[in-house]
């Protein structure tokens, strides 16, 4: 969870890079030399704003003193000889950094990259210098996708806002109207109705190696804002998979998971009253597309994973160290087609998202609900209604009855804000945004971790498999101990 | 694993003309064959015991051998030498030096050896250099000597016989103790009665592991080790030779698969001829050479019988389980390459599908294999024409050693059955194979690594004693040692000039001044020359009028102060060779990539300049006491040392903000090493011999002793509560938790401070020492020394 020592430490080089940026001639051709010049200042401003955004989510809290604090903004660099005793800036204050950060970096940066062709679409602003295409794309081309861009920029205010706007974070003044809106910023650039430009494969966008494969370098889905490069590996699949598909079995999704999928109509389990009989009949699609079961198939060969106590192999549960605590296995991120025998190993294509539209969607609703009611759209033409009913239809959940829960709900502010974020903790299962979610909202922490028990055709049992023991101060992070020590200056949130 | 050892030796000493051995020693005087016995090898001198100024421990090593047997050289030490514990003075890595070169201690026998000098005082060891600041064990090898040819044949055969062997949990009891912790996490038995039965009974071992790596169906009860040894020696007045040439080899205890071939063997013959070409010129040389080996099976047996559990895994499964008519489960087997004697198959299961039996039988094997060979010579230039006294002495030596591990490394399938009963008898159902048996083929030849060492040394000494009285020595000497090892760019080495000045009145008053100027190019610029001063003083009181009626035969009282710079502790784990870590590192590292290309390599920075570094010192006072009482019946010599290592490189990192340096992925510090860290040792060591004849036997006990206290002095350190910090606590500290006995109660647990975890009565308590009702670590505190204080040998 540290990542004060890391990011503070690439917020020093990048200090330090744009200290002698203008210095360095970038390439013999000063035309190019002077976009070379603008795009990586651009690029370390996006970069600077990024890690401001990952510092304050773990360590901005409110200090001793009782002051919502972010981190010492240092805008020069240092050396040896400096003076480190420097006190946190207010939340605030580096919310603020971090707007301006990215401001900079969507000035100096085009929305996207890419090759072009014609002189013609080289920017307004180079034009007049007399750059060419060629020497635009030389700089900004194809070469260049996947960095820091406007666009990215833009997001990173957007993932901002709303960490400022949540309860945690209420006394830095941002509002669930800002967020809103900067959320916004992000989907308008996708056309006049961004709703319609929900990728409807968005959700499953790890499920085909091969697919990734065949795409061109570089080249983003509609679902991806920002990714890492594609690898080939079975590493996930490796340590994943359950133990007779050799894996290790190491993330094992709790049964509060499983529950918070909803039935196939679209209504909570908790309405439902044949889901104790059977729980994994009728169930949302998502479901079975994240989470391994007992009796699911998973696996290259569709195999049956028995999951149940009584299963006879290492995949039953708790049978062995690698076996599972809970009764399920992870699916989701994982290739199905990748064999992590080691004996015949198939590695397949992976990327690994950075930013999905998905959750800039779920962030306008979550925004959006919170500052203008469930089906209020502000200034933008659609509503957090509007986008919980696209993605639950992506999901594949109320075809058939026009989504009765949610029209029944769409009234309710509360309920609506319920149901964000449930879609919000379905959507983004295992790529690590629970834990900071339940931060931001201060949401209970202490439910314990339960798991599934089941033997023959008795009616399963549900166990708890660890207890959650967080103090309420937790809410927030630490700043490490150790800099506490040296620094009198630094003042630790409180309780830590 | 302990061993005793049985031995069975038979010397023999035979001699070409029938001379009985006794007569050895009616060798005309003025050629006194047992001079190294009154006269001690120290550095680049030999002085009479009588003159040694403290700080010098000395063994003779000749007939140790048949007091004890041992065959390294240097595990006589712990025993023989007061400060010596595996170390000199709690100091850390010794030099050995072996006839003037730094050799390895361990590339010659016990039997090959005249005597063995420590230097522990910093006076004794400054003239080496810098690399000698920790100590030097000086080994000197036997020579040549006037007389008939001698022949000595030593044949010596062992059994090593294992004293115990760890306990092997069976089965059952593995399974039931399993299910009781899981018990205590509070979830269900991961087996039942059933199988817990099962396995216990041995009804089916194979259906029902119950696998004991200690047991005799893997290991012999005992293993062999032989050798043979010869030497001869002898000489004239202008030439004296030794030659000696031995092998031994060892087996192993394993007894399975490829693993009962296990050995090690080494072969070996050293030779040295002294020269004298004219009363001036005396040569000396010698050579040696050494051809080691061991050979392995590739199983990882010992490690592998301390974790595997007995329940998991049948490593041998007779195919007699296997139906006749099953034509499946025959064909999967059939497949396989190593059917044992015909009558088993690998068991394996996903889990475990290799296991270390296999492993013996199928995994391929490694054989380590060492070469050394040493030449070193001397020069010894009379210059009397000059000077009388003065001698011009030269040494130079190399030594080559080159190893490798050449060998097999095999991959191999091994097989899960399904078992079923059919009429009361166990049979396999199916058969599942896991991994495919492969052979590489070709031999991998690994681990290919040279060394090369060079020595090299010249000086003039001269020694005259005036009216007979006033004994004179002085010295000046230039000393060059470096290895060059493969892999390694930068060559370790020494380079230091000498000058030592001694004076003794009488044999009553000594004053010796030594230093030495060594030079590392492992420190900045303008900072390389060193100068370690010593002085040492003297007082023979059995020399005075007013000691002459006391019961002491010799008292000798010596006081010795000193600085020795070093370069040996300019090191890093990162950087062992220790160049250049004054010097900032700016390097790519780290990798970020994008558009699905390649990608770069960020620049990092490993650390900052610091120009600054220098030598670190050690600062030394010590004071001998040396002498014998009642006709030599008793024999002391004790030594009382105080020092400090000033200056040990360190990162002041509670000076900077954590993020000056960053761990993980990337890894980088903008943070200098600077000379920091002190440390200071005090001690005192001692040895004590009585010496009696009881008829005609020579008797003699001793003991040896040391007891010695470390603190650490300077520290860089960040803690928040003063019972924390490192400084004035022992260097070899053991630091924890505090216990306050267990938990009895839930109401007890509720009451104390926040413990680790989920707490339950039957755990540790641990006092919360800061008073913050949480225990973490900042509740660590001293809990005592990981050392003993006081050895005795």
């Amino acid at each position: 969870m540290d990542r004060w020592q890391n990011l503070r430490a690439s917020w020093q080089y990048i200090n330090q890079f744009i200290e002698v940026t203008d210095k360095v001639n970038w390439a013999a051709d000063p035309l190019v030399a002077e976009m070379f010049k603008e795009r990586f200042k651009g690029d370390a401003y996006g970069m600077r704003a990024l890690f401001m955004y990952h510092l304050l989510m773990a360590h901005a809290g409110v200090d001793v003193n009782g002051q919502l604090s972010g981190i010492p903004i240092l805008l020069q660099s240092e050396n040896l000889g400096s003076d480190f005793n420097i006190p946190r800036s207010s939340f605030a204050d580096c919310i603020k950094q971090l707007n301006e950060d990215a401001d900079l970096a969507i000035s100096m940066l085009p929305e996207e990259y890419g090759d072009i062709t014609d002189d013609n679409q080289v920017p307004q602003k180079y034009r007049a210098l007399g750059v060419t295409s060629g020497q635009y794309t030389r700089v900004f081309g194809d070469n260049a996708k996947n960095r820091m861009s406007a666009k990215i920029a833009r997001a990173i205010k957007a993932q901002a806002a709303l960490l400022a706007a949540s309860p945690a974070y209420a006394a830095s003044g941002v509002t669930w109207e800002e967020a809103a809106n900067k959320m916004a910023d992000v989907l308008d650039k996708l056309g006049s109705n961004p709703v319609s430009k929900l990728d409807p494969t968005g959700n499953l966008w790890y499920v085909d190696g091969s697919q990734i494969e065949k795409m061109a370098a570089g080249y983003n889905a509609p679902e991806m804002l920002w990714r890492s490069n594609k690898e080939k590996s079975s590493t996930l699949e490796a340590d994943n998979y359950p133990p007779t598909l050799f894996g290790k079995g190491r993330v094992n999704p709790t049964q509060n998971l499983v529950d918070a999928f909803p039935m196939l109509d679209g209504y909570p389990i908790s309405q439902n009253t044949a889901y104790k009989a059977n729980p994994y009949a009728n169930r949302d699609p998502r479901l079975a597309n994240y989470i391994l079961y007992n009796g699911a198939k998973a696996g290259s060969q569709n195999k049956v994973i028995t999951t149940a106590e009584d299963g006879t192999s290492n995949d039953a549960l708790n049978k062995t160290e690698t076996s599972t605590r809970t009764g399920y296995y992870m699916k989701k991120l994982l290739c199905q087609s990748v064999n992590a025998d080691p004996n015949s190993k198939t590695e397949q294509y992976h990327i690994k998202p950075f930013i999905r539209y998905t959750e800039i969607f779920l962030g306008y609703a979550e925004a959006a609900n919170e500052a203008w009611g469930p089906t209020g759209t502000g200034s933008h033409g659609y509503s957090a209604y509007d986008v919980i009913k696209a993605i639950r239809k992506r999901a594949g959940i109320g075809l058939k009855n026009g989504d009765a829960y949610l029209e029944s709900i769409k009234s309710d502010k509360n309920k609506m804000r319920e149901l964000i974020r449930n879609e919000r903790r379905l959507e983004l299962c295992f790529e690590g945004f629970r834990f900071w979610d339940l931060r931001r909202w201060k949401a209970p922490l202490n439910e314990a971790a339960k798991g599934i028990k089941i033997k023959g055709t008795d009616a399963p049992s549900y166990i708890e498999v660890e207890k959650r023991d967080y103090k309420d101060h937790m809410y927030y992070g630490p700043i490490p101990y150790g800099e506490v020590i040296k620094f009198s200056n630094l003042l630790q949130n409180q309780g830590w | 694993m302990k061993h005793i050892h049985k031995g069975l030796v038979c010397g023999l000493a035979l001699s070409l003309t029938c001379v009985a051995v006794s007569a050895q020693t009616e060798i005309p005087s003025g050629l006194d064959v047992d001079s190294l016995n009154n006269s001690v090898e120290v550095a680049f001198r030999t002085v009479e015991k009588n003159d040694l100024l403290g700080g010098v421990s000395v063994v003779n090593m000749k007939g140790m051998n048949q007091k004890a047997y041992s065959n390294y050289s240097l595990s006589f030490l712990n025993n023989e030498i007061a400060g010596f514990n595996g170390n000199i003075w709690g100091m850390g890595d010794y030099l050995v030096v072996v006839d003037g070169m730094v050799r390895d201690g361990n590339n010659v026998l016990p039997q090959e050896i005249e005597q063995i000098t420590v230097l522990k005082g910093a006076a004794a060891v400054v003239l080496y250099g810098s690399r000698a600041a920790k100590g030097v064990v000086q080994i000197t090898t036997k020579r040549g000597r006037i007389g008939e040819t001698r022949i000595n044949v030593s044949l010596n055969s062992g059994m090593y016989v294992p004293k115990a062997y760890p306990k092997y949990l069976g089965s059952a009891q593995y399974m039931t103790l399993y299910n009781e912790a899981r018990a205590n996490d509070g979830l269900v038995p991961a087996y039942s009665e059933t199988e817990i039965y099962n396995h216990g009974s041995g009804l089916n071992p194979y259906r029902y592991p119950n696998l004991n790596m200690y047991s005799d169906e893997f290991l012999r009860s005992m293993y062999n080790r032989s050798e043979a040894i010869a030497e001869i020696s002898g000489g004239s007045n202008r030439v004296q030779f030794y030659t000696t040439a031995g092998y031994y080899r060892e087996s192993t205890l394993l007894k399975v698969g490829n693993a009962a071939d296990n050995y090690t063997s080494r072969f070996f013959v050293r030779g040295n001829v002294d020269i004298k070409m004219n009363d001036y010129i005396k040569v000396q040389t010698d050579a040696n050479v050494t051809f080691y080996d061991n050979f392995t099976a590739s199983t990882d047996w010992w490690k592998q019988a301390s974790t595997l559990r007995p329940n998991r895994i049948s490593p041998l499964i007779p195919l007699s389980y296997l139906e006749e008519n099953d034509m499946n489960s025959w064909n999967i087997i059939n497949g396989s390459n190593y059917l044992i004697d015909g009558k088993y198959f690998f068991g394996g299961t996903q889990l475990d599908p290799t296991n270390p039996v296999a492993d013996a039988y199928a995994a391929g094997d490694s054989k380590y294999v060492s070469r050394q060979f040493q030449f070193n010579t001397n020069f010894d230039i009379d210059l009397r024409s000059l000077l009388q006294g003065l001698h011009f002495r030269a040494k130079y030596g190399i030594d080559y050693a080159s190893t490798y591990n050449q060998g097999y490394s095999n991959k191999y399938a091994t097989f899960s059955p399904t078992w079923t009963n059919y009429a009361g008898k166990d049979l396999i159902a199916t058969i599942t194979q896991y991994n495919k048996d492969e052979k590489s083929g070709s031999q991998n030849i690994s681990n290919s690594s040279y060394r090369y060492t060079y020595n090299l040394s010249g000086q003039f000494d001269y020694a005259r004693t005036f009216a007979e009285d006033h004994n004179v020595f002085g010295m000046i000497l230039a000393n060059v040692w470096q290895t060059q090892a493969s892999g390694k760019y930068h060559r370790v080495s020494n380079m230091n000039l000498g000058l030592q000045a001694s004076y003794n009145y009488k044999h009553k008053y000594y004053i010796d001044f030594s230093a030495a100027m060594p030079y590392s190019t492992k420190l900045p610029d303008g900072g390389r020359a060193g100068f370690s001063p010593t002085v040492t003083l003297g007082w023979r009181l059995t020399g005075e009028d007013f000691f002459k009626n006391t019961p002491f035969d010799d008292l000798m009282l010596t006081a010795s102060a000193g600085v020795i710079e070093q370069d040996l502790d300019i090191t890093t784990s990162d950087n062992e060779e220790g160049y250049y870590l004054y010097k900032s590192i700016l390097q790519r590292g780290g990798w970020y990539s994008w558009a699905d290309l390649g990608g770069e390599a960020a620049t990092e920075f490993q650390r900052g300049d610091n120009m600054d570094m220098t030598y670190i010192k050690r600062k030394e006072v010590s004071v001998g006491l040396r002498g014998s009482m009642w006709n030599k019946l008793i024999e002391f010599d004790l030594n009382f040392f105080m020092n400090d290592v000033d200056g040990g490189l360190a990162r002041a990192n509670s000076l900077y903000p954590i993020y000056f340096t960053q761990v993980g992925y990337p890894t980088s510090s903008i943070i200098p090493y600077v000379n920091y860290n002190k440390d200071s040792r005090k001690g005192i060591d001692f040895a004590v011999a009585v010496n009696k004849k009881v008829g005609e036997v020579d008797l003699r006990l001793g003991v040896t002793g040391m007891y010695t206290k470390s603190t650490i002095e300077k520290r860089d350190e960040n803690y928040a509560y003063a019972y924390q910090s490192r400084m004035g606590k022992a260097l070899n500290g053991l630091w924890g938790l505090q216990s306050d006995g267990f938990f009895t109660t839930a109401e007890e647990i509720a009451a104390a401070p926040q413990q680790f975890g989920e707490v339950k009565p039957g755990d540790i308590k641990y006092i919360d020492q800061n008073g913050d009702n949480t225990i973490d670590s900042n509740d660590e505190v001293f809990l005592g020394r990981s050392d003993i204080p006081m050895v005795l040998g």
